[in-house]
């Protein structure tokens, strides 16, 4: 092959290879054939505890370190709930909702992604718990401090104890949620059902807002 | 598994073959891309570091679509940066595909070569992953879609409690310390890739990292030139309401979305898990069994002369020299076996003959030419065509056809000077070495060597005593049958109008690497 020839090719072959790379940075991908909406469920929220309290006896908090004695003790799990969402009278979505960890102590954290027909459509969702409260949490302490002598270092110990069952209690998600709207869903939007933690309740939003403003 | 690495290897070797004759005959072998593959990689990645670094200062976590469009408006200092940044991302991503496809074709990954391998993979991982950071950082749809498979795909692991998707999911604007968090891993790992390239190479005698120069400049300058006339768009920001129907794909990068996004979490581990194993596995897979598996060089201690050459050239670094105790000379050859991958260059080198793999020393060399040119089935007239069994020796019925009588080598840079010596004292009308292309050489500088030691006295230099005239060397791949054949032609026209060659009737090949210390092996 003569040289003017074969350097035309060269400069070609290594023009369009280039141009195939720009190319390839570039080519449109199909993301979504469908036309379907999403109804998005994104919440976290902490899990009501289901606990047994109890006042340890003096051999229990002689065994603990000082800082470790607590006036009132307890145990239990997390609540489990149940999260159901029915588009137009049928049931999409039914399931148990659990803490997250190993052992389910920690908050809920949700993510969940349901195709929906674009249009009109009546969503409800309801967030329930299923497990009853075993034991309710202790009622606030007397004013007057423990005497025992192993709490005798830590004065208000029990008071703040109580205050601070009572914040998580405050914190947790309230035992029912539920939100029942009627959205129009244009092609392939995403309709966001999340908690307002503010307000103790789940609300829709889109990009045009957030809807579901209840009085 | 061992079948079925050799077969990819033989599968991959066919294809480079057409494709390397193909660009030897447009750009000649010095240009090949492909052969350059690795060093081009580096030169992009040095582009990539330049144009980086000019777009970070415009690029804000806070703003990372606006900045980014705002850069892309900017037709002077702004939009064909970022498009060679971009174009450069991807050609090397295509540039680091077909370097590790040649080193499987060749064989290159186990034995010694393994650091090598895994650490070119490791390589390949991290360039992938800053190739991704990059698309994120624009937070258009091919960014955002990137970050929540990517997350969907996390999230699969049981280690966070919290999902990492629900960060994209809408409930509140994406935060700035994830773009933070992005640019960091965008910035910190070509660092460590910088780290890789120093561990890839660490392993050779002189690592060549960047490609010839005028290679060099035509593609830095094609790819500015592509970024000047197809400049990049801006695709529209992310949103968590909307499905884009189309997005616009760096395919280089994103090649994965369509295989992972109908596919579990799970699923996307365990098949990358697979993949994974495999690229890692390979080298174990193609590693050389039994007879095939090529035993490292050894030192004959009693004729080294401790010249100190056979170190100087061993392209691995496998031979060091440690002191001597017999009072012959202060030191004397000593080969790692872990480093050694038996190309013989050491052979070559050695002019009495002391070092090489068994079987392919000087020595065994000299006994194996004098058997070929004893053959009573060679004409006297023939051209010996010494073919790397590597390159030319799949040419090996062409050159015959030619009239060639094939003499083939494992590589030429293990061809002792020697030989040539004998073959055109024992009559041959000349010797024509087909070496591979010195950036094509299974053993990196075979044909480097050898021209050294024809044409320039390199030590185990071809003596003065024979008649260059009769010596040629051309450099053919496996594929260049054209080539090599028109070399051989060449040299044959040549050679006709010299005096016939006459075979002299005792033959003693000099070899000399100290005159002190001066040996004779008749052959």
């Amino acid at each position: 092959m003569k040289t003017p020839l074969r350097r035309s090719i060269g400069f070609v072959l290594a023009g369009t290879s280039v141009m195939g790379i720009a190319w390839l940075s570039r080519a449109p991908y199909r993301l979504h054939p469908s036309e379907a909406a999403l109804i998005r469920l994104a919440w976290s929220a902490r899990p009501e505890r289901i606990e047994t309290c109890r006042e340890p006896n003096e051999a229990e908090l002689a065994r603990l370190p000082a800082h470790m004695r607590q006036k009132v003790v307890c145990e239990g799990t997390s609540a489990r709930y149940r999260l159901r969402v029915t588009v137009d009278d049928t049931v999409v979505l039914d399931e148990v909702v659990r803490g997250s960890g190993l052992r389910h102590d920690r908050p809920v954290y949700l993510l969940r992604d349901l195709p929906a027909t674009p249009g009109r459509l009546q969503l409800q969702v309801r967030f329930e718990r299923i497990d009853s409260l075993i034991a309710a949490p202790l009622a606030a302490p007397n004013s007057e401090e423990k005497s025992d002598s192993l709490l005798a270092g830590l004065p208000g110990r029990d008071r703040r104890e109580a205050t601070e069952r009572e914040r998580r209690r405050q914190e947790a998600v309230p035992a029912t949620l539920a939100l029942d709207e009627v959205v129009v869903l244009s092609p392939r939007q995403v309709l966001l059902v999340t908690y307002d933690v503010e307000n103790r309740r789940l609300m829709s939003v889109s990009d045009h807002g957030v809807r579901g403003e209840r009085p | 598994m061992h079948a079925l690495a050799r077969a990819l290897e033989r599968l991959i070797r066919r294809m480079l073959r057409q494709a390397d004759a193909g660009l030897n005959l447009l750009y000649g072998w010095r240009y090949n891309p492909i052969y350059q593959s690795g060093t081009i990689v580096v030169l992009l990645f040095l582009v990539l570091l330049a144009t980086g670094l000019w777009l970070l200062l415009f690029y804000r976590i806070g703003a990372p679509w606006d900045s980014v469009a705002r850069l892309t408006a900017n037709p002077w200092t702004g939009n064909w940066v970022r498009g060679l940044h971009r174009y450069s991302s991807d050609a090397a991503m295509v540039a680091t595909l077909v370097h590790a496809l040649r080193m499987v074709a060749q064989g290159r990954s186990w034995g010694p070569r393994v650091l090598a391998w895994v650490s070119g993979l490791v390589l390949l991982g991290l360039l992938f992953v800053c190739g991704v950071t990059g698309f994120v950082m624009v937070w258009d749809g091919f960014g955002a879609e990137l970050a929540v498979e990517g997350a969907r795909i996390v999230d699969a692991l049981p280690i966070l409690s919290e999902p990492i998707g629900r960060a994209f999911a809408g409930e509140r604007p994406v935060q700035g310390v994830f773009f933070f968090l992005n640019l960091f891993l965008h910035i910190a790992v070509p660092l460590g890739m910088a780290l890789g390239l120093w561990l890839h190479v660490s392993k050779l005698a002189r690592p060549v990292l960047l490609p010839p120069r005028a290679l060099g400049r035509g593609i830095v300058l094609l790819l500015l030139a592509v970024a000047l006339v197809w400049p990049l768009a801006m695709a529209p920001e992310a949103s968590p309401f909307s499905r884009p129907e189309f997005i616009a794909v760096d395919w280089f990068f994103g090649f994965w979305l369509p295989l992972t996004r109908p596919l579990p979490g799970a699923a996307v581990w365990a098949a990358g898990v697979i993949f994974a194993a495999a690229l890692l596995g390979f080298p174990r897979w193609s590693r050389r069994r039994g007879t095939e598996l090529p035993p490292p060089s050894t030192v004959d201690t009693q004729i080294c002369t401790g010249c100190l050459q056979c170190g100087l050239d061993c392209p691995y670094g496998a031979i060091t020299m440690l002191p001597r105790t017999d009072g012959r000379a202060e030191v004397v050859a000593d080969v790692d076996p872990a480093l050694c991958v038996s190309c013989g260059i050491c052979a070559g080198s050695c002019a009495p003959m002391g070092v090489g793999p068994p079987g392919r020393t000087g020595r065994d060399q000299l006994e194996t030419v004098r058997r070929f040119m004893a053959d009573p089935v060679r004409r006297t007239d023939q051209v010996v065509v010494i073919a790397c069994g590597h390159g030319a020796g799949a040419l090996t019925t062409d050159l015959q056809a030619e009239g060639g009588a094939v003499y083939p080598v494992d590589c030429a840079g293990n061809l002792h000077t020697s030989v040539i010596e004998y073959a055109i004292r024992a009559g041959a009308a000349g010797v024509l070495v087909l070496a591979c292309p010195p950036r094509d050489c299974r053993n990196r500088e075979g044909p480097l060597w050898l021209e050294e030691r024809i044409y320039h006295e390199r030590e185990a230099e071809l003596q003065a005593r024979v008649n260059r005239e009769r010596v040629a060397v051309a450099h053919v791949s496996a594929g260049d049958r054209g080539t090599a054949v028109a070399a051989l032609r060449q040299f044959q026209a040549r050679l006709a109008g010299l005096v016939p060659a006459m075979a002299e009737a005792t033959i003693q090949v000099g070899a000399v690497c100290d005159p002190a210390d001066e040996e004779r092996v008749t052959g």
